[in-house]
This record gives structure tokens, C-alpha cells and sequence, in this order.
């Protein structure tokens, strides 16, 4: 049966190659995920060590509460102690903050959304950078930097530049180049200056503040023995004393849990999409060639095969091509890896180079997912091929029995389809864990996929009838024809739809998905803001000095400036934004939308009521005349009385409270300030006020100065490249299905041999008969777009539903849904290109004695 | 896509619609080489009715194919309707079957997706031509299809769907039709019926048609009996009986 099963695939080449595409390009993606993320991983890690590693211990101050991106801070002088530990050879304060440097007056800071690191240098047994030229900053004003930035500014040993700090521009003196670790390893696309401890607790308002201790151990004393010795002389409990290398590992494993899970996750979601897809166009593959091999299955039945070895010659082929394709598709990972990381190079957020690690976990899962889903595709038509009488072999034109169940798939894609939209719906509603409401999201959308593509079998007709006539007034005689090849077999058309389907759904999903993001965000500037300038901070831990509202308040032309500031808190197990306003001018600026309460609340917040965003008074279960108890991130507790609630997703999503109130809550070096709301005096031209505005503080370089536009623009471009990768990546699904179009022909254009014979004989051009194909691909591809979009709309439209009170708005996406129909028209036509070719080659008189 | 077929064949009576000269046909080489035809010239005028006979591998379906503009020969011209098929590009050649040649094959041949009308103005549609509905009402008259045109092919015995298969090469009003072994795959009760419309085509219509066939019967209606041996004529006598047609085979065996 083997021997049978290698030989069959021998001699249907094209078609086992196209199958295997199928499956192919999805395991690729699978695997060059796996590959890239412990890639990253390994990067990670490896960086972290890097830095770590002249450092014994490490000690850092505990957050009062989990999950926060905000730095924490413990008090420097605990150094003074540190020092006195037997076997400590050298300890230094560390602060690890955010600035860069101003080399000629360009900017050099980060690229790609990496940081701008600015660190405090510590003595030279401790420091993870070593400078190749120069030296280390020792006083005050000195800086140096490491060497990528000292070749993309030029920046030369001795040149007097500027540093961009939370204080303002100060102008320092560059007496270093330096190299991180040995010189091999990068910290992706971030930028690094570092400076003396003074002058970074100065500027950036630290004072007898660090990030972390470190300390290194005398000669023969273990990092696990000095630890131990620091922690019984630090017995604090809000201090983590940590040795060098679990530090480096916990760092390299929050990281990864940042970015390399959400990479894996997000990828292999999209992987999952592609083998979806490669799934449909295997099962009708089999489907198809099962229906073709009739007469050969009942000829070896009728010479004693039993029912059991013509199930096992099927799925031994799907085994084969499985296993074939997995072990390309792990290979072609790697080269995808490779060329990812190579990309990510390019646009300036290079991986430490670590090589390819192809583990097993990887093989393994790539083998069992590729040959898995292969077989489990193929178990349908493999046993409809058992349902094969020996008798077939027989009759002429014998075609496969009707399987026992089809009478009931209606109802069954019914039963599913229902399902479906349960899993949706309870995906959108119920207030479980993310995680699960994601997948059970996802599950019911899958469920609906599949209800579709078994139920569009009873639209093609249909759909062939409306299409056949703009087609036949098109093309004429030829079209009509493809109309009919279409409609033929509507179980055959509507799968190979429904691969595409499936492709452009999401694809329209994702578009209104995001459009809905966008759309949230500039409603909420049009309906919220009264104000027309912006100033906010660029990174920075997100605060601005308190200086620059003054300087604001000072330009001509400017009615109101209103401040806006805020830290994290916890409240009950939630992390939320505490926000600080000033009552008094913040009407000026900004419109609430009351669900209860009006501006009159806002002048009697005092330091103890506080206002609370819809949403999250739901979520927290507090109404007006309630109280709500916050954990700041400095480890300061208050209690509040709820007064009023608004709605806003967006602008003001958190809880409200008057400055004196937010005061007592922030960290020592956070200013309580983060954003300046910017009225325009009547008359004055926005452009003029803005100007100004930024001419006032140029020496501010954190102050960030915008329009209302310029904000939205932000916004949009943001949302834009996320758009696009998301686009790239079901890209893959779609090209996926096309390879379906092609199976699909090909296998239809082998059926129909005779026919083309026939058709050339009686004056059918070349020309004519690769049209004829090209319009039956484009009719399948239409049905697929469509019923795509359809889909596409529908859960785009119940996602941004479900998520309304999150500020998200359905926008119907006009122009880019006209885009993906003519999208996959072309598709169409492409996918049909190499069957046309195939079939116009034909000998029309090989073709006409074919049987 | 030219959108009008060209007219019906306006060659004077006596005119020779195909006319083949020196026909050689070879497959293989050396040891191997077949000669399917060896020197055949033939000359088919308008409005008769030939048959071509001859045993089994004797070259009739080569003569027939290369005739119609499906093959080429080795060596040798075709002229069909006045235009040399040697020299034509596949386009060319594709658009003289279209216009000029009409098909009746022994397998009928049909698109089992389409009604019997549909399939009968397949070829114009193609062309994008409209069938005259007075010649095709005639046709179809002729063909006694007229109850079940909207059938599809499944629906329709083997003598409906065949001539089904010869109106559509008819309805064009083509110069000639071929046919290869056209009651093949009939019995003799319906491949009277088929033989009985080809006949009506000639007597009726002028229609000029040159049939393969293995069967005397059918070899009996035709106004010429074209006898094939080794790639060669070795016999080209008119009206002739089925036993006569009989008697020759058995000397060519
Ligand atoms: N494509 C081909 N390649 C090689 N030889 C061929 C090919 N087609 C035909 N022949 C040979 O040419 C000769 C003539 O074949 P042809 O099909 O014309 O015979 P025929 O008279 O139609 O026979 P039949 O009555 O069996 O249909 C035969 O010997 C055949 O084997
Ligand atoms: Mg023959």
C-alpha cells in the first residue's frame, strides 16, 4: 500500500506540490516564529547578562504593586550601609532614566520606539560599558556616550554638546566613546549617554534617589554568599536584593514578556489563520481527488483491497505531504527568521546577533500541527472513497456516492454557525479574563468561518446567475461558459471561496478594527477638547517641568493653559490612572460628558472627592456618594469620595481629582505634571499661538507641541503601521488560498480534458480558453471577496460594539472594502494565470482522445 | 474575435472544398517510424457526402485530423475552402476551423453543463456570431430536437445528444463537416437517425461532409467510399452498396 501511496504522488506531482504549498506556507510561519521569538529571547537574555556581568548583587526597591511601567525608586544613601557588608569590594547608586543627547543641534536619540536610555556612570569594575575612547564621565557636566551614537552625529572626544534632560537643554562636554559588554551586543535600536550621579539626580529631579544598588564582591566571595550577607544587613521588606545573574534573567524575562510573547502570540495567531486556510484547500483537494480517483479505488477493491486499506492509502498520502511539507516549511522558517531579524536591522531595531536556534519544541510542534491538520483534512474525503463499491470500477462515468450525513450539513452549519455567534457574542459580553473572552472570540469566529464556507455551496448558483451576465456581456460565449464551469460543482467552488474568504474577512476586520481605533481617538479630540494646542511630554516617564507652565501661560495669544497630571495607582487589584486637574481652567479646555454630575462638581473636589470615568466606575462598582481607596506607585494610600462620573475612553480615562489632591500621591522626582491643554484667545491665528508656544520652550526638549491635528496625525500613523503589519501578515493567508484557486483549476481542467479538446476543435482560440479560466477564477474569487467582506463587516461591526464603552466606534470603511473586491478580482486573475497556461497548451488532439 | 462568421461557401458547384495533395504523414524515427499517411491526394467537392474507410490503423483518423486543420502533416498541402492550411499559426488555424469547419465526433462530445440549444450555438458563441433563428429553427426542425432543447446532455439519449452535436456543427453554415466515426458509439437504430441527418444535410442543405467510419451501413449513404490501406488510397469509388463495401474490405485485410 506504501509502494501504491509513492507512486501516486509521483505521478501527481503538481497536485501533491500545490497541496503541500497549502500547508507549507503556514508551518513556515509557525516555525520562523518559534525561531525568531527564542531568537529574541536568547537576545534578550543575553543583553541583560551583558550588562550584569562584572555586577555580584543588585538591589532594587519592591513596587507597592505588580504590573507598572513606572520606575520605582529606592533612597540612595542606603549605599553608605551597603558598603560597610564584609566582602563588598565596590557599590555605586544607579539611576537608569530617559534623555539624549543634542550633538550640532540634531537630536540623537532612539529610533523605532526603543528608549533613549540615560545612565549614571559607576566605577569602572561595575560599569557594563567600557570606554574605547576617552573616559568615563567623572564630573559634573561630563558625559559619554556609546559608540552608536557617537557615529551617527559625529560626536568626537572633547566637543562641547547638549544633553536633553527633565530640567531643560544642559550643555555638557563629551569625554568618552563607549562600548557595551564586549562590544558584540546592541541594545536594539535604543540610544545611550551616561553621566555623573549628581548631575542625573539634579536634572532629573532625583535627589538622593537610585534605581538600584550595585555591588560587586571581593575576590573569593560567592554572589549567592554576598547576597545573602546584604540582605541580613538590608532587612527591609520593600528592598529585593537579587544577585547579578537573577537579576539579569528577571529583567530579560519581564522584557520577553513585553515584547517576544506578544510577538509569538501575535504571529502565531496569524500562523493559526494561514494553516486555517491550508486546512480548507487540503480537505478540498482530497475532496476533489478522491471524486476523481473513483473508478481506480473500486478497481482495487474489486481485486480484494478492503474498505480499511483504501482509508489508509488516502491518509497515508495526506501523512506524506504533511510530513513533506512540515519538514520544508521548518526549513523555510529559518530563512524567514533570518530575513525578520535582517528587517528589523534595517529599520533600526537590530537583534543581537545570536545565529538561528531551531529546538525541538519548534520541530516538534511543526510537525505535529503541519501533519496533523494535513490528515485530519483529509479524513472526510478519505472515507468517502471507502464508501466506493467495487462495482464503480465498471460503470462508465460512475461518480462517488453521496456520503450518509451530507443531507444533514445544513443543519449541522446551522448547529455551527450558532454556535459561532454564541462564542462571539459571550466573547464581546461577559466579563471573564481576557484571555479566555480573546479565545472564545476567536473560537466563534472560526465556528462562523466554517458555518459559511459549508452553507456557500447554496449561493454559488446564485451568485453565478448574477454574475454570468455582466461576464457573458463582457466576454460572451467564452464567459458563459465560466460561469457554468463555476456552478458546476458548488460544493467545489464554494470551498475554494471560502479559503479566500476567510483571508479577506479578517482582513476587512482588522481594517475596521483599527479604523474604529483611530476613529475613537479623533472623536474624542473633536467632541472632548475645546482646546487647540497640545503640550505633552516625549517619553520622560511621561512628565514635564513644572516650569514649562508658565512659560506657556506667558505667550501672547494664549487664553488658557490648563495642567494635567497624573501617576499610576491600584485600586482593589486594578491598576488605573489617578489624574490631577486644575479646576478652574480645565472648563475652558475640556468638555465632560456627564453620565451624572456637571461642572459645578469640579470646583468642590477639594483633596478627598474625586470624579471616575464611566467604565471604570463600573468595573470598580462605585456610584456617586461612594468611596474608592488608591495605592500609589510611591506607596502612598488616600481614599476618596466618588461625586460624580463621566465618559471618556480616551482623553481622561481614570479618576479625577483636584492637584493638591495628587500631590501627596506622586513619586519625589514626578512633577505632577503631564500635559498642558492650550486655549487660543479669540481672534489669534493657532498657528501663531503655536509658534509661540514653541519658541517658549525650546528649552524644554520633553515638552512635545501640538495641534489638535498634529495629534490626530500622531495618532493615525501610529495605528497606520500596526494596520500594515497586521495587512503583511494575512497577506500570507491570502496568497495561501490562492495556491486553493490554482488547486482547484488545475484539478478541474484535468476533469475536463476532453471538454478543452472539444472547445479548441471547434475554434475556441488560446486567447479565448485562458479568458474562459481566468473568469471562472475570478467568479470563485468574487464569491470569496464578497462573502469575505460580508463577514469581515459583521465581526468588525460586533467587535466595536462590544468594545463601544471603550471608546471604540464603527466607521465603515467604503473605499478600502472597494479596494479588497477589486483586491480579489486580481487575485482571481492571478490564480488563474498557470492553470490557463496548462490548459491552453493542451494538444487539442491529445485532448480529444483523452478518456 | 471577428464578429461575423464568414458566409456559407460561395465556390461554383463543381468546386473542390478540400483538396489535399500529396499528403505524408510520420510518427517516430528510424526504426520506430510509422508512416500513418503515405502520399495521399484527394479532392472532396461541395455538396457531396464521402466516407472514408479502411481497417484498423490504416490512417483514416490522420487523414481526417490533418484535413480538418487539427494535425499537420509531414509533408504535403491542404487547401479548405481555398486557404492553405500549411504556414497558418495556431491562431489562424483555430479561427478557419471556427468559420470554415464544422465537427462531429464519436464521443458527442458535448458541454454536459448546458442545455441542448446552448450547446447547438456553442461555436457562435464562441465567435461571438448570432445564429440566423430562421436556419437554426430549420435545424432544429431537421434534427427533431425541438421538445428538448432546454435538456440537458444527461437527459438525452446518444442519438439526441449526437444530433445535437450535428446541428451545432451545422448551424455555422460551414464549409465542411467532418466526422470521426460519428455512429461509433451508436446503435444502429439511432445511428440511422444520425446517418438520416447528415444525408438531409448534403441533399437538403448543399452542406459538404466527409465521415471516418468503420461501419458499411453507414458507409452505404455516402455519395463516395474512400478506401485507406498502410497511409495510402487504394480505392475511391462513389455510390456504392454495403455489400460491396464488404467485399472490398475483405480484399483490403
Ligand atoms: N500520435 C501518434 N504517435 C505515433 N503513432 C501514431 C500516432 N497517431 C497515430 N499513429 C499511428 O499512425 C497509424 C494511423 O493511425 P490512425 O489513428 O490514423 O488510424 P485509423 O485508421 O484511424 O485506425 P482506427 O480505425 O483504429 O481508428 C497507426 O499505425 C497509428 O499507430
Ligand atoms: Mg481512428
Amino acid at each position: 500500500m506504501l509502494g501504491l501511496v509513492l507512486r501516486g504522488l509521483a505521478t501527481r506531482k503538481l497536485r501533491s506540490a500545490l497541496t503541500a504549498i497549502a500547508i507549507l506556507l503556514g508551518v513556515t510561519m509557525i516555525s520562523g516564529t518559534l525561531v525568531l521569538t527564542d531568537q529574541i529571547d536568547r537576545a534578550f537574555v543575553q543583553i541583560f547578562q551583558a550588562g550584569n556581568a562584572k555586577i555580584d548583587v543588585v538591589i532594587k526597591q519592591k513596587p507597592p504593586f505588580e504590573n507598572v511601567q513606572t520606575s520605582v525608586y529606592l533612597n540612595a544613601t542606603i549605599v553608605d550601609q551597603v558598603r560597610k557588608v564584609d566582602g563588598v569590594k565596590t557599590a555605586d547608586p544607579f539611576i537608569q532614566t530617559e534623555g539624549y543627547l543634542i550633538a550640532n543641534g540634531e537630536s540623537l536619540n532612539s529610533t523605532g520606539g526603543a528608549p533613549s536610555f540615560v545612565f549614571t556612570s559607576v566605577a569602572e569594575d561595575l560599569n557594563p560599558y567600557t570606554p574605547i575612547e576617552g573616559r568615563l564621565p567623572e564630573a559634573s557636566g561630563e558625559v559619554a556616550v556609546a559608540k552608536e551614537i557617537a557615529a551617527k552625529g559625529d560626536v568626537a572626544v572633547g566637543s562641547k554638546q547638549q544633553l536633553a534632560t527633565q530640567d531643560g537643554i544642559k550643555d555638557v562636554t563629551v569625554v568618552g566613546i563607549l562600548q557595551y559588554g564586549n562590544g558584540d551586543t546592541s541594545l536594539g535600536g535604543s540610544t545611550t549617554v551616561l553621566a555623573t550621579l549628581t548631575d542625573v539626580q539634579q536634572w532629573w529631579a532625583l535627589e538622593g534617589k537610585a534605581s538600584y544598588i550595585y555591588v560587586k564582591a571581593q575576590d573569593g566571595v560567592s554572589q549567592g554568599e554576598l547576597k545573602d550577607r546584604i540582605r541580613s544587613a538590608l532587612p527591609q521588606q520593600d528592598l529585593i536584593v537579587q544577585t547579578g545573574r537573577e537579576d539579569a534573567d528577571e529583567q530579560a524575562g519581564q522584557l520577553n514578556d513585553l515584547i517576544g510573547k506578544i510577538i509569538r502570540y501575535a504571529l502565531l495567531a496569524f500562523a493559526g489563520v494561514a494553516i486555517l486556510v491550508g486546512a480548507f484547500i487540503i480537505y478540498n483537494t482530497f475532496s476533489i481527488t478522491v471524486a476523481q480517483r473513483t473508478r481506480e479505488f473500486a478497481m482495487l477493491r474489486t481485486i480484494g483491497a478492503s474498505r480499511r486499506q483504501i482509508l489508509a492509502s488516502v491518509i497515508g498520502e495526506a501523512f506524506l505531504i504533511g510530513l513533506l511539507a512540515s519538514v520544508a516549511g521548518i526549513v523555510l522558517g529559518l530563512g524567514l527568521a533570518w530575513g525578520l531579524g535582517k528587517l528589523f536591522g534595517a529599520i533600526g531595531f537590530g537583534l543581537p546577533a545570536t545565529g538561528l536556534i531551531l529546538s525541538w519544541q519548534t520541530v516538534i510542534v511543526c510537525l505535529a500541527v503541519g501533519i496533523g491538520i494535513t490528515v485530519l483534512a483529509s479524513i472526510f474525503p478519505a472515507l468517502r472513497a471507502t464508501k466506493i463499491a467495487p462495482i464503480a470500477a465498471l460503470r462508465e462515468g460512475a461518480t462517488l456516492p453521496v456520503g450518509r450525513f451530507a443531507k444533514f450539513s445544513p443543519i449541522i452549519a446551522v448547529i455551527i454557525g450558532v454556535l459561532g455567534i454564541a462564542g462571539m457574542a459571550y466573547g464581546l459580553i461577559s466579563s471573564g479574563s481576557t484571555t479566555g473572552r480573546l479565545t472564545t472570540l476567536a473560537g466563534g469566529a472560526i465556528l462562523i468561518f466554517l458555518a459559511v464556507a459549508m452553507l456557500s455551496r447554496y449561493i454559488v448558483r446564485p451568485v453565478v446567475s448574477v454574475l454570468g451576465m455582466p461576464i457573458g456581456a463582457v466576454a460572451g460565449g467564452v464567459g458563459r461558459i465560466a460561469s457554468e464551469n463555476a456552478a458546476r460543482n458548488p460544493a467545489r467552488t464554494a470551498v475554494t471561496a471560502a479559503a479566500l474568504m476567510i483571508g479577506i474577512g479578517l482582513v476587512v476586520f482588522v481594517t475596521i478594527f483599527v479604523g474604529g481605533i483611530k476613529a475613537s481617538f479623533t472623536g474624542a479630540i473633536d467632541s472632548s477638547l475645546k482646546s487647540e494646542i497640545t503640550v505633552s511630554a516625549r517619553g520622560f516617564g511621561g512628565t514635564i517641568p513644572a516650569a514649562v507652565l508658565p512659560a506657556v501661560q506667558g505667550v501672547e495669544g494664549v487664553q488658557t493653559a490648563s495642567p494635567v497630571g497624573g501617576t499610576a495607582v491600584q485600586i482593589g487589584n486594578g491598576g488605573y490612572a489617578l489624574i490631577g486637574i486644575d479646576p478652574t481652567t480645565l472648563p475652558d479646555v475640556y468638555a465632560f460628558d456627564w453620565t451624572d454630575g456637571s461642572d459645578a462638581l469640579l470646583g468642590t473636589l477639594g483633596t478627598d472627592k474625586a470624579l471616575v470615568e464611566s467604565k471604570i466606575a463600573e468595573e470598580l462598582k462605585v456610584k456617586p456618594g461612594g468611596t474608592i481607596d488608591v495605592l500609589s506607585i510611591s506607596g502612598a494610600k488616600a481614599t476618596f469620595t466618588v461625586v460624580g462620573t463621566y465618559t471618556d475612553p480616551t482623553i481622561l480615562n481614570g479618576i479625577v481629582v483636584d492637584q493638591p489632591a495628587l500631590k501627596p500621591l506622586l513619586q519625589s522626582n514626578a512633577t505632577g505634571l503631564n500635559t498642558i491643554f492650550v486655549r487660543v484667545a479669540d481672534g489669534t491665528s493657532v498657528e501663531t499661538v503655536q509658534a509661540g508656544v514653541d519658541e517658549a520652550l525650546k528649552q524644554f526638549p520633553t515638552a512635545q507641541v501640538q495641534s489638535n491635528q498634529e495629534q490626530k496625525d500622531q495618532a493615525a500613523s501610529g495605528v497606520n503601521t500596526i494596520l500594515v503589519i497586521f495587512y503583511a501578515l494575512l497577506a500570507l493567508s491570502v496568497v495561501i488560498s490562492l495556491f486553493g484557486i490554482v488547486n482547484t483549476l488545475v484539478l478541474s481542467i484535468f476533469e475536463r480534458t476532453r471538454e478543452i479538446g472539444m472547445l479548441r476543435a471547434v475554434g475556441t482560440t488560446r486567447r479565448q480558453l485562458r479568458a474562459m479560466i481566468r473568469w471562472e477564477a475570478v467568479i470563485t474569487s468574487i464569491i470569496g471577496g464578497v462573502l469575505g467582506v460580508l463577514l469581515g463587516i459583521l465581526f468588525g461591526w460586533a467587535v466595536c460594539k462590544g468594545l463601544e464603552s471603550d471608546g471604540l466606534v464603527f466607521v465603515f470603511p467604503t473605499s478600502q472594502i472597494i479596494i479588497f473586491l477589486v483586491l480579489s478580482i486580481v487575485a482571481g486573475v492571478l490564480a488563474a494565470i498557470l492553470p490557463a497556461r496548462r490548459a491552453a497548451k493542451l494538444d487539442v488532439l491529445a485532448a480529444l482522445s483523452y478518456e | 474575435m471577428s464578429a461575423e462568421p464568414e458566409a456559407a461557401p460561395v465556390m461554383a458547384a463543381t468546386g473542390d472544398v478540400v483538396v489535399a495533395t500529396d499528403l505524408t504523414k510520420i510518427y517516430g524515427e528510424g526504426d520506430s517510424e510509422v508512416r500513418a499517411l503515405d502520399g495521399v491526394s484527394v479532392s472532396f467537392p461541395k455538396g457531396q457526402l464521402a466516407a472514408v474507410m479502411g481497417p484498423s490503423g490504416s490512417g483514416k483518423s490522420t487523414l481526417m485530423h490533418i484535413l480538418a486543420g487539427l494535425d499537420r502533416p509531414t509533408g504535403g498541402s491542404v487547401l479548405v475552402d481555398g486557404t492553405e492550411l500549411a504556414g497558418l499559426n495556431d491562431q489562424k488555424l483555430t479561427l478557419l476551423r471556427r468559420d470554415k469547419i464544422g465537427f462531429v465526433f464519436q464521443f458527442f462530445n458535448l458541454l454536459p453543463m448546458l442545455t441542448a440549444k446552448e450547446n447547438i450555438e456553442l461555436p457562435m458563441k464562441i465567435a461571438g456570431a448570432k445564429p440566423d433563428p430562421e436556419w437554426e429553427a430549420t435545424l432544429v426542425e431537421a434534427t427533431g430536437l425541438g421538445t428538448r432543447l432546454t435538456h440537458k446532455p444527461a437527459e438525452l439519449s446518444g442519438g439526441q445528444q449526437q444530433r445535437v452535436a450535428v446541428a451545432r456543427a451545422l448551424l455555422s453554415k460551414p464549409a465542411v463537416i467532418f466526422g470521426d466515426e460519428p455512429t461509433g458509439n451508436l446503435d444502429s437504430k439511432t445511428s440511422g437517425e444520425v446517418l438520416d441527418l447528415l444525408r438531409r444535410a448534403v441533399d437538403e442543405f448543399g452542406q459538404t461532409v466527409i465521415m471516418v467510419t468503420h461501419d458499411a451501413s453507414a458507409a452505404a449513404i455516402a455519395d463516395r467510399v474512400l478506401f485507406l490501406r498502410d497511409g495510402k488510397i487504394v480505392r475511391d469509388a462513389g455510390r456504392l452498396s454495403a455489400g460491396e463495401i464488404l467485399d472490398t474490405i475483405k480484399t483490403l485485410e
